[in-house]
C-alpha cells in the first residue's frame, strides 16, 4: 500500500517537473528548429524532417551569400547577398550594452556608496523619491526623451537622436533600482574595514576602490548581467532613438524582420538564437562573481 | 595649533602622551541637527607609554572616544593631542596610530601578508622593507606559515592577531584598542590577554585599550578611566580603583561580586553613632567605629549608602575594628577555596566571600564581621564618597 502511495507521489511530482521543463524548452526548441527549416513560416512542429533542412536563415543573419528558392514547383532560385544588416545590429546591441552596462555600474556603484556611508540632507527622502520614480515604466517618458535628444542633437550631434551616444545616456538615466541593490549590499558589509583602511593611510577613495569594491563583486556582477539582459532586448526606446536600419539594435531589428506584409519568421528565429549567445557569454563570464562568502572572515558580528 | 608638517622623530619621550582636553561628541542626523552627547566635554591624560583602559557600560562613550583619538569620528569640541600634536584635523594615518577592532576588521579579499602589507604600501615604503617587516612581525606572532592564507581560512584567535600585526607593522606611537577580545571564547580571550599585556611590555607604546568588561580592565590596565553616561567617573590604577571608588558607581562596577551597597542612614545610637538601613524586613543595623565614626559624624541624619565589598566580611572577629551582622542566608555558592554566602538584608542582598571549609544552607542563622577600616559611605544624592 504504502509503496503504491509512493509510487503515485513519484509519479505526480515528475509529471509537474516534466511539464514545468517542457514549458521552457518546447518554445526554445521551436524556434531554434524554426532557424533551420526551409522557408519563412511560423514555427509548427517539435519535427524537422530532413529535406527541409536549411542554413539560409543563419547565412542571412551571419551575412553570407546564399541561394533562395521562390518557387519550389519550377525550380527558380535567385543568388541573394544579404544587406550585413543582422550582423550590424547584433554588434550595435553588444556595444550599447556593454558600455551602458559599465555606465550603470559606475554610476549606481557611485550614488549608492553615497547613499549607504555619507551623511547628507534629504539623504533618505532622496532614497525614497528615486524608488518612487523606478515605479513609473520607462517608457511612459519616451516623449521627453524623443524632445530632449532632439534638443541635444542639434547642439552636440554625437549625443542626439540616432546615435548610440543617445541611447546610451537614456539607459543611464534608469538606474534607481540598481542604485537601491547595490546600497542594501553595502550596508551589509561592516564600515570597520574601511575605518581600518582609513587608519592604514587609504583616502575615502582608495578605501572604496581597494576596500568596499573587491568585496561587492558579487552585486556588481548581478547588476551588471540584469542591465546587459534587459538592454539586449529593450525594444521602446531603441526604436524611437535608432531610426536607421543600420544602427538598428538586435531587439529592434529583429522585429523589422516581421514586416507586415511579409513575416520572415525564419530569419527572425535565427536572429532570436543568435541574440542569445552574448547573454551566455556574458552570464558565464559574471558567474564566477556571484559567488557567496566573499566577504566573510574579514568581519564577525 | 596643527602642525602638518613636523617631521616628528619618535626619541622624544612624550611623543606617546595623549591629552584629551574638554572633549565633546555630539552626534547628528542627515540634516546637521544634533541627537545625541556621546561624550562630554571630558579631559584625560595618558602618560608616554601608559596602558589606559577606558572601561564603562554599553553607551558610556568609551568607543566614541577612542575614534575620535583615532580620527574616525569628528571631533565636536575640544582638543586631542598626542605627543605635542594637536591632532584634531589630522587625517588618522597621520596620527601616529594603530587600531585593532573588535571584528577584527581584516580586507576579505586580502592575503594576510597584503592585509598586514597593506599600510606599508599605501605609504609607498620599499618592497623589501615591507616583506622584513611583514616577515619579521608575523614571526614573532606565530603566523608566519600562513601568510598566503586568506583571512576566512583562520580561526577567531588567529584573526586577532593578524589585526595585532596589522597595527604592529605600522610602528605607532599609540596602539588602539576597540574591544579586541569581545569576540572571542573564553580561553582564547585569557590568552590574548597575557599576549596584549606581554607586547604592551616588549614594545612600551602607550596604548589605549576600551573593554566593558571589568576584569580586563584590571588585569590589564596601568591605570583604569571608568566612564558612565559621556562622563569620566574616576581615573586611578587598578587597586585604587577598587579600594578607593569615588562614588557609588565605581564602587558597584569594579569587582565581581560587586560591593554590597546598603541604602540607609547614619544615626545617634546608645554607644556611638550606627549605620541603620532603610527600615525593611531584615533591615541591617552596623555600629560606626574607628576610622570610619569621623566620617559619619558629617553625615548624621542624612541618607547614605553604605559600601563594603563581600571580602571584608569575615566569619571570625578579626582585631581591628569590626562590627557584627546576623542575618539569615538566603544562597549559599560553594566555589571551592571560598564560598559565596548571599544574606538577608533590607533592601536586598549582603554578599560575604567567606572561607570554603563548610557548606551553608539556605535559611541557616549566620554572623558574619565587617571590617570597619574598609568601610566607604557614599552621599545617596551626589553619590560621591564621603571623606
Amino acid at each position: 500500500m504504502l509503496n503504491q502511495r509512493l509510487l503515485i507521489k513519484k509519479i505526480l511530482a515528475h509529471t509537474v517537473l516534466i511539464a514545468s521543463c517542457a514549458l521552457v524548452l518546447i518554445p526554445f526548441a521551436m524556434v531554434v528548429l524554426a532557424s533551420f527549416r526551409k522557408g519563412n513560416f511560423p514555427p509548427s512542429t517539435l519535427w524537422l524532417n530532413l529535406d527541409q533542412w536549411t542554413l539560409d536563415h543563419w547565412k542571412y543573419v551571419l551575412g553570407i551569400p546564399f541561394r533562395e528558392v521562390l518557387n519550389a514547383t519550377t525550380g527558380e532560385t535567385k543568388m541573394v547577398s544579404p544587406t550585413v544588416a543582422p550582423l550590424h545590429w547584433f554588434l550595435n546591441s553588444l556595444v550599447v550594452s556593454s558600455i551602458a552596462s559599465f555606465g550603470i555600474i559606475l554610476l549606481s556603484g557611485s550614488a549608492a556608496y553615497a547613499f549607504a556611508r555619507l551623511k547628507f540632507r534629504f539623504r533618505n527622502q532622496i532614497l525614497t523619491g528615486l524608488l518612487v520614480l523606478q515605479m513609473f515604466p520607462q517608457i511612459l517618458t519616451l516623449t521627453a526623451y524623443y524632445r530632449i535628444l532632439n534638443y541635444i542633437g542639434e547642439r552636440i550631434p554625437w549625443l542626439g537622436l540616432n546615435t548610440f551616444a543617445g541611447l546610451i545616456l537614456i539607459y543611464l538615466s534608469g538606474i534607481s533600482i540598481n542604485i537601491w541593490m547595490i546600497k542594501g549590499y553595502f550596508d551589509t558589509i561592516s564600515t570597520s574595514m574601511e575605518d581600518s583602511a582609513r587608519i592604514d593611510g587609504a583616502s575615502r577613495f582608495q578605501a572604496f576602490i581597494r576596500i568596499l569594491l573587491p568585496m561587492s563583486a558579487p552585486i556588481f556582477a548581478v547588476v551588471f548581467i540584469l542591465s546587459f539582459i534587459s538592454m539586449i532586448s529593450e525594444y521602446p526606446t531603441a526604436s524611437v532613438v535608432l531610426q536607421e536600419s543600420s544602427n538598428r539594435t538586435l531587439a529592434v531589428g529583429a522585429y523589422s524582420l516581421l514586416d507586415e506584409h511579409d513575416k520572415l519568421w525564419g530569419h527572425f528565429s535565427a536572429l532570436a538564437v543568435l541574440s542569445g549567445v552574448p547573454i551566455t557569454i556574458m552570464f558565464l563570464l559574471c558567474q564566477r562573481f556571484i559567488i557567496g562568502g566573499l566577504t566573510s572572515g574579514g568581519a564577525k558580528e | 595649533m596643527v602642525l602638518k608638517n613636523n617631521p616628528n622623530p619618535r626619541t622624544d619621550m612624550n611623543d606617546g602622551a595623549v591629552h584629551i582636553t574638554d572633549l565633546v561628541k555630539t552626534y547628528t542626523d542627515d540634516r546637521g541637527r544634533p541627537t545625541f552627547t556621546a561624550v562630554k566635554k571630558i579631559n584625560l591624560e595618558i602618560n608616554n607609554g601608559e596602558f589606559m583602559v577606558l572601561v564603562g557600560p554599553s553607551g558610556c562613550g568609551k568607543t566614541t572616544t577612542l575614534r575620535m583619538v583615532a580620527g574616525l569620528e569628528k571631533i565636536t569640541s575640544g582638543t586631542i593631542s598626542i605627543g605635542d600634536r594637536v591632532v584634531n584635523d589630522l587625517e588618522p594615518k597621520d596620527r601616529g596610530i594603530a587600531m585593532v577592532f573588535q571584528n577584527y576588521a581584516l580586507y576579505p579579499h586580502m592575503s594576510i601578508f597584503n592585509n598586514m602589507a597593506f599600510g606599508l604600501q599605501l605609504a609607498k615604503k620599499k618592497k623589501d622593507f615591507i616583506t622584513e617587516t611583514v616577515s619579521r612581525t608575523s614571526k614573532a606572532l606565530g603566523l608566519d606559515h600562513m601568510l598566503e592564507r586568506k583571512p576566512q581560512a583562520l580561526s577567531g584567535g588567529q584573526r586577532q592577531r593578524v589585526a595585532l600585526g596589522r597595527a604592529i607593522v605600522r610602528n605607532p606611537q599609540v596602539f588602539l584598542f576597540d574591544e579586541p577580545l569581545s569576540n572571542l571564547d573564553a580561553k582564547m580571550r585569557v590568552q590574548m590577554r597575557s599576549e596584549i599585556s606581554r607586547l604592551h611590555g616588549n614594545l612600551g607604546n602607550t596604548m589605549i585599550y576600551v573593554t566593558h568588561d571589568q576584569v580586563e580592565a584590571m588585569t590589564m590596565g596601568d591605570r583604569i578611566c571608568v566612564m558612565k553616561d559621556g562622563l569620566i567617573m574616576q581615573v586611578a590604577d587598578p587597586l585604587t580603583l577598587y579600594r578607593q571608588p569615588e562614588n557609588l558607581f565605581v564602587a558597584g562596577f569594579i569587582g565581581s561580586p560587586p560591593m554590597n551597597l546598603l541604602k540607609g542612614k547614619v544615626e545617634k545610637g546608645d554607644s556611638g553613632l550606627v549605620f541603620k538601613e532603610t527600615p525593611g524586613e531584615n533591615a541591617v543595623t552596623i555600629p560606626l567605629k574607628g576610622p570610619v565614626e569621623a566620617i559619619a559624624s558629617k553625615v548624621v541624619g542624612k541618607p547614605v549608602v553604605f559600601g563594603i565589598r563581600p571580602e571584608h566580611l569575615t566569619e571570625e572577629s578579626k582585631n581591628g575594628s569590626t562590627a557584627p551582622v546576623s542575618s539569615t542566608i538566603d544562597i549559599a555558592e560553594p566555589m571551592g577555596s571560598e564560598s559565596l554566602v548571599y544574606m538577608r538584608a533590607g533592601t536586598g542582598n549582603l554578599i560575604a566571600r567567606i572561607h570554603g571549609e563548610s557548606l551553608y544552607h539556605m535559611g541557616q542563622p549566620i554572623t558574619v564581621y565587617v571590617n570597619l577600616d574598609k568601610v566607604a559611605l557614599f552621599d545617596a544624592e551626589t553619590e560621591s564618597v564621603i571623606r
